[in-house]
């Protein structure tokens, strides 16, 4: 029988975030845009959904005059990931 | 990207790419540390050699602390120029090296304040050697690791020498080579993989 995907990991963005934070320590919200090529707004958004659910922690605070996001993976997040990635197994047979 | 649902194949490509990319990235400037402690302790170092050879007054050894007193605060002065790439588990491990490494040097040289002819030349460049050979083995950097294992093995001549006033000299000589060369090394690498 096949494993439900986690609707929350199961969209483009929020997976792609996901899996960076998982093998870094942290990441700046810029870098996460650079490297999904997301909208500002959009990533904003799903970055919010991530740490509602709590598998991501974000502290915002100030570089110089700047601001500054920082997101990290919590231990919530690296099990609802490898939960994911055990379903998406199943439904390819691996 | 957007908040588009994928079919699983896409999913782990996904994860797959995203994982590879983030592995790929390596700090501009990294070997900046590296820069900023090897000249601040080579100045250091000179200075203390000249005014002891010069008036042979042994107070001048407390000049010594000028090397933390200067270099952390411009270390906290360049950590301040944030860069927007992550911070990796590397980074961590690297970041936890030094502290180490830096507060057993420390130690070592408040000793030195108080036990007469204690080897501290010595065990500083044993330390911090050992912290750049470290540093490079994490990293996979051979010149930080050739330039560490030298400086600890070169470190012997700091002993040997202790009694005399040119153990300074090798002292800085050394500095130069487990800070100040590889930390232009790092940083000519990482430029160059950024362009």
């Amino acid at each position: 029988m096949f494993k439900e995907l986690d609707p929350l990991l199961h969209s483009e963005l929020r997976l792609a975030v996901m899996s960076i934070l998982l093998s870094v320590d942290e990441a700046d919200f810029v870098y996460l845009k650079e490297q999904t090529k997301a909208t500002s707004g959009n990533l904003s958004v799903q970055i919010d959904k991530l740490n509602e659910a709590g598998y991501i922690e974000v502290e915002r605070g100030f570089a110089g005059k700047r601001t500054r996001t920082v997101c990290k993976i919590t231990p919530v997040g690296v099990k609802a990931f490898e939960d994911y990635v055990e379903s998406l197994k199943s439904y390819l047979k691996l | 990207m957007e908040d588009k649902q994928l079919n699983e194949k896409e999913s782990l490509e996904l994860i797959t790419q995203m994982i590879r990319n983030t592995q790929k990235k390596m700090e501009k400037g990294s070997g900046i540390p590296f820069l900023i402690w090897g000249y601040v302790t080579i100045a250091v170092s000179l200075t203390v050699w000249y005014l002891l050879g010069k008036t042979g007054n042994q107070n001048w050894n407390f000049l010594w602390f000028a090397i933390p007193v200067i270099g952390f605060p411009v270390m906290l002065l360049a950590l301040k120029r944030k860069t927007t790439l992550p911070k990796t588990y590397i980074d961590k491990v690297i970041s936890y090296v030094w502290i180490v490494m830096g507060v057993s040097a420390l130690i070592p040289s408040m000793a030195a304040a108080v036990i007469h002819n204690f080897p501290v030349l010595f065990l500083v460049v044993l330390l911090i050697s050992a912290g750049t050979a470290m540093t490079g083995l994490v990293i996979k950097f051979k010149p930080l690791v050739i330039s560490g294992f030298g400086g600890m093995l070169l470190s012997i001549l700091c002993l040997i020498l202790r009694e005399s006033l040119d153990s300074i000299l090798v002292f800085a000589a050394l500095f130069l080579l487990v800070q100040v060369i590889p930390g232009h090394i790092l940083n000519y690498k990482n430029r160059k993989n950024h362009v």
